[in-house]
Order: C-alpha cells, then structure tokens, then sequence
C-alpha cells in the first residue's frame, strides 16, 4: 500500500470548513512512489464509490510485490493512445505506449508519459465540495456524495422548474464519458450544449464534412511524397502516431511544405518553409488551384466521376492568380506556381492536409475548403498517398443499452445554432456566444451550467466577460479532477477519478476495440463520470437513461454484438474485429459526391465555392496575437503537471529580433501586451522565429485557481487577450485576428498588474 | 564477440518533444529537479526567414575513455565490457569528483541516495530484452540504441553509410553516442 502523506495539514473531515489556498497551498509536494491515500469509502454516504465496485482487474494476492502490466488507454490530450500501466503494489510506477495501439504505436509523448503525475498531482480534488463563502473566496466545506449530488440535482430541478430545462446550460470536454453527459443533458431537456470545437477545428470539420462528409479524413502516409502543412505544427501539436508517421515521412525523403507565419520545430522539419502573413493562407490556396485548374493538372477522371460542382470552380478562381494571391500572402507569385506544379506532378501521392486551424481567422472556413478542393483535384481521396476516409467516428459500430426517447426540446439554442449559424452542426455549437448570451440575457436568461471536465474561464475570449457570466449565474457546478479555474468559481465540485482510476466506455480505433481500465484504486473519494452522471440522472427522476448499475454494464453492452469474452478484453486491453472490405467511393453528402461547389452553402445564401474574404490586419504598430501548443502540455489541463512543468514552465512571448531591438525589448525582460480587452505581463522570447508583424504566446497557463499549486502564477493567458470574432458560417473562433501592443514594462505598469 | 551498446542518434528526426525526458525520470525514479538526459537546442541559425534548428538528444556518452572513472577515487565508476559506464552506488562516496570532470555534465548529485547518478543505458532493460526508455517511447524516432559490436544491427548500419560526430571530440572521451547530422533528401532515405 501506498505511504501515508506526510502533509501537515490534516484533510478536511465531512461537514468541515476550510479555506481552499491554505489547505492546498501548505501542503508539501508529494512524489509519486509516496502518494497520498485518503480513506475513500469512509465519506462515502451509502454511493458505492470505492473500488469494491470498480475492482482493478490485477489487484490481488498473486501479484503483491511483483509488477504487473494493465492495458489501458491514455488521457493527457484527445488522441486516445494505448498505453500500458506497470504498476506494483497498487502504485503505479510507469506508463508507456501499447505497441498494439494503432495511436501510440508502442510510444509514448511527453504529457503521456507524465500521466503519473495526474494520478499524483498534490492539488487533486479529493472529495466533494460545497462552497461556504462568496464565490472565488476559497471557502468550501466537504461534503459527502450524498449531500454533493442531492445538491447538484436540486439546483438544477429548481432551475428547471422555476426557469424551464433550456435555462441550464451544461458542456463538456471531448472524452470517452461525452455520450453519456449528453445522455444526461438531453434528457433533461436542455438544448444549450457547450463543446470546445468551435474554439478549436470547426473551420476544417464543417469544411471537410460539406466536401467529403467526412470530418476528419487521415492521410496515408506510407505512400505519401507529398505534403502541405498549414499552421499544422505536428512535432509541437503532438498527435502521437500521425506525428510518428510525419517524422518517418520526412525521414524517407518525402516533401513537407509548411506554411507557418512561426519557424516551427515542424517547419524546422521542412524542405520548404513559407512564412505566410496571417491570415491570407487562403489566397495562398486559391492561387494554387487556379494553377492546376488552369495547367489543366488536375485528376480529371476523378473529378468527372467523383465531384459536382467543378466548373463553378473553374469560373470563380479565374481572378486568384499567383501574382494576386502573392500581394496578399506575401510568398512570391513563382513560388505559388513552382509549389502548384511540383504538387502536382506527384498526384495522387499528395496531400494538402487538412491540418486543425490553419490560421484561425474567419476566413480559415473558406481556407479549409479551398484545401479540401484542393485534394479533389488532386483525386487523391482513398488512393495510395491520399487521404483516407477513416473518420473519427469510423470504427466498428458498438452494442448499446436501451432507454427511452428523449423528450423534445421546446426552446432555440443560446448559441444561435441553427438560427444563427445554420451551417454547424448541434453537437459541435459555438460555446462563445453561450457566454454571450449570459450577459445579455438573451434570446432568454441562462440561470445554471453544469461543467464537465472543462475550463470555460481559460477557454473562452475574453476571460473577463466569461468570469462576469459565470459569478452571475444561479449555479455552477463542475466535475473534474483538479481544481481548474471554472471550479474556483463554483457552489459545487464533483470529483472525478482519473483516467487512471476509472472504466469508461469502449474506444474504437481502426478496427480494434480497446478498453480504458482503472490500472490503480482510486486514491480519494472519487467517482467515475459515469457513475456521476447516473447518480446525477437517479435524482432528477431521469434514471431510465442510465440504465447500467456499474461502468462494465456499458462496456459488456458496447461487445455483445461481438463474439468477446469481458475477462479476456480486460486481460488484453482490445479486441480485433475483421476488417470489412467495403470501399467503394460513395460520399456522405447531398449529392452523394465530392461537393466541390457546395449545395448547403448555396442553400444559405453563401458562394458554393470558396472565394477570398478579406482578412483584418493589425494597425500600425500593432501585431497579430498568435497561438498554438507546445508538446509538453494540452491546452488547459496540464499546467499543474511537476513534470511537464519542469521541462516547459510557462509560455513567454516569442517576439521577433529586429521588432525586440527596435521597441528596445531584450530576451527575458517583462512586456507589457495589451489588446482591446485585456492586459497581461509576460517574459520576451527574442527570436528570429517569426514574423515581425507577429508575437506568439502558447496556449494553456496564466491560471486563475490559486488552488493550483504548480499551474497558478505561470505564464500568462491569451484568454485575458483574445477578442471575440466569430466565423459566421462555421462558428469557429477567429483566435489570430487579436492584435496587441508590446512594450517593455516600466515601473507604473507594475502596480497595475495584470488587468484580466 | 561481446556486446557494446552504444547510441545514433538521427539529429533530424529529433523534434525536442522530450518525452525521453519525462520516460526517463519515471524509469529511473529520478528526483525531480534533476535529469539524466535532455535535448539541446542548436539555433537559431540565421535570420528570419533564412533559418535553421537542430536539436540533439543527449545523456551520458559512456565514454571508453571516461574521465568519471578516471577520476574516481573509489572505484565506483567503471567502464564495463558492454560499454556502459556504470555507478556502484555502495562504493560511490558522493565526493563528486567525475561531475566536475565530466566535460557532458552527465552526472547529478542524488539528494536522498547521496551518489553521483546518471544514465545506465537502462541497463535493468537491457536484461529483460527490452531498449533504454528513452528509445522506447522516443516519438520522433531520433533515439537509435544497439550494438555496435554487431555488424548487422541498426546502429552499425547507420553509422557505415552516414557521416557521424561525436561531441567534444577535442577531449579525447571516445564517446559511445553518435550523431547523424544529415537532412534527408527529397527522395532519399535517412535510414
């Protein structure tokens, strides 16, 4: 068994008050070999959530002193890797990747890797919580499960009744528990559903999906001789295997292009580099598909076949010559016509990738299209070195439980999805305008939110607007695992056990099943999400929907269709289901074809074909505020990590060397870096690495929750920065078209402080 | 012939994701504050936009003529016939002589062993048949491990047919870790 911590401040007792910074800010570091362990079962209240229940498959008498290996599957980002947990007498000692997981490919990244430091982190939330002061004042009591639930399910039935079901607001993060929370949120009746996409890849899902019907299609790289990366920084945005294949690409002496306003470790990589101005990667596209389209380079077998809409396409790039787009764009107009060419006389072997956010301005909707027209041209779709119809939802299609219907919803989204934004799709939303919609109280006033493993606060633009939003709120609830900035503002915190703790349901990929397993007991007093859910579900009255007593009940309806023992699986970790042979070109559209003009579009009033959007440029003396990853942390959650946080401890503002020698800023020193809604205090990174019309700050740090013992006070967010600008037709977040100033600080700016 | 283990380590397909890093500390137990590896920027080289970076992953070169044993007043460092320079951490006195002599900066000071610690090549792997932890989870696939000693082993092959360096080679230490500092071409192969 795990040491006893040597913390001097006792854990709160059931019923007692404490203050939240003292409590955890006291508290020594804790190594993972000595972890806490608190007495689960004895605040339980009559829930079953201690590890009876949710027995871990390899804890037993057998296996005391020796190191067992428990498939399971990582949670440090949303790629899902399999992993393999070595763990000795219920502490787990490593984790690595699971050679049979088509994600991990046998390795780990950095933040996987790391995992053992979630399992440890000192500041995890350790037991259900109410808050006993003001909100953000730190004051909370703990409670027992019971009084935590019964409180939460009350607030939000009071809601409901008093205010109608639309009036609670409920989002999550992406994760494997999502079908059950919107089990929960559906069957309450609420339509106001908040999901990361459109602060993240709608632009290139929705653009993908009107072409293909397709979100995200994959490439095939072992066929591969050519690829363009747009803003696609794979070696920092680690995708695990797809970043593994880029570098085993790259290393055959296959071409990478990348367009990057920034020298990313990615563009480090490439044969070519073009340090595209923000913004106008799209006259950069055009221009390209003029050329083929005019030099006739294009597959036409394919396009006569496969496409509609090809000679509207033709008609509407007549004008977007490389000299155009060079004006724009700033690559030179030979460089356009050379890359379009060179493209593709390796067709079908050539890929635009569909890349996440390209530039994240407006304009990137119609970026994503002119890419995804691009590959049509290039006929590369399902063919050897072209891109690959395996969607994320492409899989084995899984057993389920059954419930009933759910009850119709009798209001219009806060999100303006679809009467504002008719072109995105419910379960992706636009969660910007929820928080809008908060503060003007209309089309109707949101009264609760129930937040799932998620950071409104750090996600959305305009952190100040969204901290009003939430403290004018009835209730907030959040269930996470650590004391994240949202749970800093709450009445209510459901723990949950991590993703080292728990089962959730079954994740496909390719055509393996793989299982995610508790690998340790749960150290606290924590819950699955999905026994949160159906305990949540049990006392709204909605408990039909949750027709499952424990986690396996799920994980057994999800194989039955299949011919899997659960033991075996659980032993294994996946289970291999036959490949079916289907491939035939048929695409998931209207018209059943690659739609390169779009009838969706045309139905709301928009071109068909991509066209040039003008996109906004920064004042003099004023830069475009980018943003992007680091491979050491995952947007918001791994800024309390103490490894992560020893390799990379905070995201200092990368400035240009000749704008940093100029503004008479040198590397290291404090700036100053103010936007229209927001001030911040960071550290200059002088560097030749970028643009000089451009500065960069990562995303993820700058945390608002003192609780975070490691996270708070590092870096700073570019949430306190960002403006709102919303893509009309995708709902995507325009996160570049910020523009900031910079100056060094100076003595009266540091008694301001940062304002955000 | 007996084994003697040695790194390549292809400089290009190293994409300073440290997860060696963070593999390594959790293999090893390695305090936190202190590393038996890392990745060394090389760059800026340039100015925007004429720019080049490269990274090199690097640890302990487990050097054939290692001044940490040399200057070991002990014994406790040894270079092994497998070519692993190894610690006995019951004759390792903490007198930190090889850190200072170490020209890598290899060795830390462990606070709770009180021994001057550093790479293994994982050699509690290597027993079971396994690759050092950081060539094992290294993403990038810059992390090549084997035997040098082997003619047909990845290692060897790679240094007949690549141009290679080692560092500091000024110093004299005839390190075991090699770098492959070739780009590859447009249709060629780095393998």
């Amino acid at each position: 068994m795990p040491k006893q911590s040597h913390s001097k401040i006792p854990t709160p007792q059931p019923g007692e008050t404490f203050h939240w910074n003292r409590y955890f800010t006291r508290r020594q570091f804790i190594k993972g070999s000595a972890a806490v362990l608190a007495t689960a079962a004895a605040a339980a209240g009559g829930i079953k959530t201690g590890f009876k229940e949710n027995q871990v498959a390899y804890a037993s008498e057998e296996t005391s002193g020796k190191t067992v290996a428990i498939p399971t599957i990582c949670e440090n980002c949303v790629w899902r890797c399999g992993a393999i947990a070595y763990v000795k007498d219920g502490i787990l000692t490593k984790l690595e990747g699971n050679p049979e997981h088509p994600n991990s490919r046998g390795k780990l990244c950095p933040r996987g890797n790391a995992g053992i430091k979630v399992l440890y982190d000192p500041d995890r939330l350790q037991f259900p919580m109410i808050r006993a002061g003001e909100r953000g004042s730190g004051l909370w009591r703990r409670v027992s499960w019971e009084e935590a639930l019964d409180f939460t399910a009350e607030n939000m039935q009071r809601i409901k009744d008093e205010h109608g079901p639309e009036a609670m607001i409920m989002s999550s993060t992406h994760n494997l528990t999502q079908p059950y929370f919107e089990n929960l949120l559906n069957a309450f009746g609420t339509p106001n559903y908040g999901t990361q996409r459109s602060l993240c890849f709608n632009a290139m899902t929705i653009a993908f999906t009107y072409t293909y019907g397709i979100a995200q299609p994959g490439v095939d790289y072992d066929n591969c001789r050519y690829i363009i990366y747009t803003g696609r920084n794979l070696a920092e945005a680690i995708s695990n295997s797809e970043t593994q294949k880029m570098m085993e690409f790259a290393a055959r002496g296959g071409k990478i292009v990348v367009l990057d306003p920034r020298f990313t470790i990615t563009a480090s990589k490439a044969v070519e580099w073009l340090p595209v101005k923000p913004g106008t990667d799209l006259a950069f596209f055009l221009a390209v598909n003029h050329v083929i389209v005019t030099e006739e380079l294009y597959d036409r077998d394919f396009i006569e076949k496969h496409t509609v809409g090809f000679e509207k396409l033709k008609e509407a790039l007549q004008s977007y010559s490389p000299e155009w787009a060079a004006e724009r764009c700033e690559i030179d107009a030979g460089t356009i016509r050379r890359i379009a060419r060179e493209f593709a006389s390796y067709r079908p072997a050539a890929v635009a990738h569909p890349n996440w956010r390209t530039s994240n301005f407006r304009n990137s909707f119609q970026t994503q299209r002119a890419i995804a027209i691009l590959n049509a041209l290039m006929g590369n779709w399902g063919k050897p070195g072209g891109l690959t119809p395996e969607g994320e939802e492409s899989g084995p299609e899984l057993g389920s439980l059954p419930q009933p219907p759910y009850p119709k919803v009798r209001a219009p989204r806060l999100d303006g999805v679809p009467w504002k934004y008719p072109l995105v799709p419910l379960k992706y939303g636009v969660i910007q305008e929820i928080r809008d919609a908060l503060l003007t109280g209309k089309p109707y006033q949101g009264k609760g939110w129930l937040v799932y493993r998620q950071n409104p606060l750090m996600s959305i633009p305009e952190r100040r607007k969204t901290l009003t939003a939430l403290k004018n709120l009835d209730f907030l609830a959040v269930i996470d695992i650590l004391p994240n900035d949202t749970a800093y503002y709450a009445d209510v915190i459901l723990p949950e056990s991590t993703y080292l703790e728990r089962w959730d349901p079954i994740a496909p990929a390719g055509n393996k099943l793989f299982l995610r397993q508790p690998v340790v007991e749960p150290l606290y007093d924590t819950m699955s999400g999905l026994m949160i859910l159906k305990e949540l579900g049990k006392r709204l009255g909605l408990e039909d929907y949750f027709p499952y007593e424990k986690e396996q009940d799920i994980i057994k309806a999800q194989i039955a269709p299949f011919n899997i023992d659960f033991d075996e699986l659980v032993k294994k970790g996946f289970y291999e289901v036959k490949e079916s042979e289907d491939h035939e070109m048929h695409f998931q559209t209207k018209s059943g074809k690659v739609e390169i003009n779009s009838s969706l579009l045309e139905s709301v009033g928009e071109p068909g074909v991509p066209v040039w959007q003008e996109p906004p440029a920064p004042p003099e003396g004023q830069f475009y505020l980018l943003t992007g990853k680091v491979a050491q942390h995952s947007q918001f959650t791994t800024q309390n990590n103490q490894w992560l946080m020893e390799l990379t401890p905070d995201n200092p503002l990368w400035i240009n060397a000749a704008v940093a020698k100029r503004l008479g800023i040198k590397d290291n020193q404090k700036v100053v870096v103010e936007s229209k809604v927001g001030k911040v205090i960071s550290r200059a990174n002088v560097t030749e690495a970028i643009r000089p019309d451009c500065v960069f700050l990562a995303a993820g740090f700058g945390h608002l929750s003192k609780a975070l013992t490691i996270g708070y006070g590092a870096g700073v967010s570019n949430s306190a920065l960002h403006e709102t600008n919303t893509d009309k037709l995708s709902g995507c977040q325009a996160l570049s078209e910020t523009f900031v100033t910079v100056k060094p600080l100076n003595s009266e700016e540091i008694a301001g402080g940062e304002t955000s | 012939m007996s084994k003697r283990y040695g790194f390549v380590m292809l400089v290009y397909r190293c994409i300073d994701c440290k997860a060696c890093q963070v593999a390594c500390w959790a293999e090893n137990e390695v305090p936190l504050g202190k590393t038996r590896n890392w990745i060394t920027r090389d760059g800026y080289r340039g100015t925007f936009p004429h720019l080049s970076v490269d990274y090199l992953p690097g640890n302990c070169m487990h050097c054939d003529n290692a001044p940490c044993v040399s200057v070991c007043p002990t014994g406790a460092s040894s270079k092994r016939e497998d070519g692993i320079v190894a610690v006995n951490y019951k004759k390792c006195i903490g007198c930190k002589y090889c850190m200072v002599a170490c020209p890598y900066d290899a060795r830390y000071f462990h606070p709770e062993k009180e021994v001057a610690d550093k790479c293994t090549m994982c050699k509690h792997r290597l027993a079971e048949g396994k690759e050092p932890a950081c060539v094992t989870t290294c993403v990038g696939g810059a992390r090549v491990f084997g035997d040098l000693n082997d003619p047909h082993s990845r290692v060897s092959k790679l240094l007949r047919k690549h141009r290679h360096k080692v560092l500091l080679p000024e110093q004299g230490t005839k390190p075991s870790i090699y770098y492959i500092m070739e780009r590859p071409q447009e249709g060629g192969n780095l393998e």
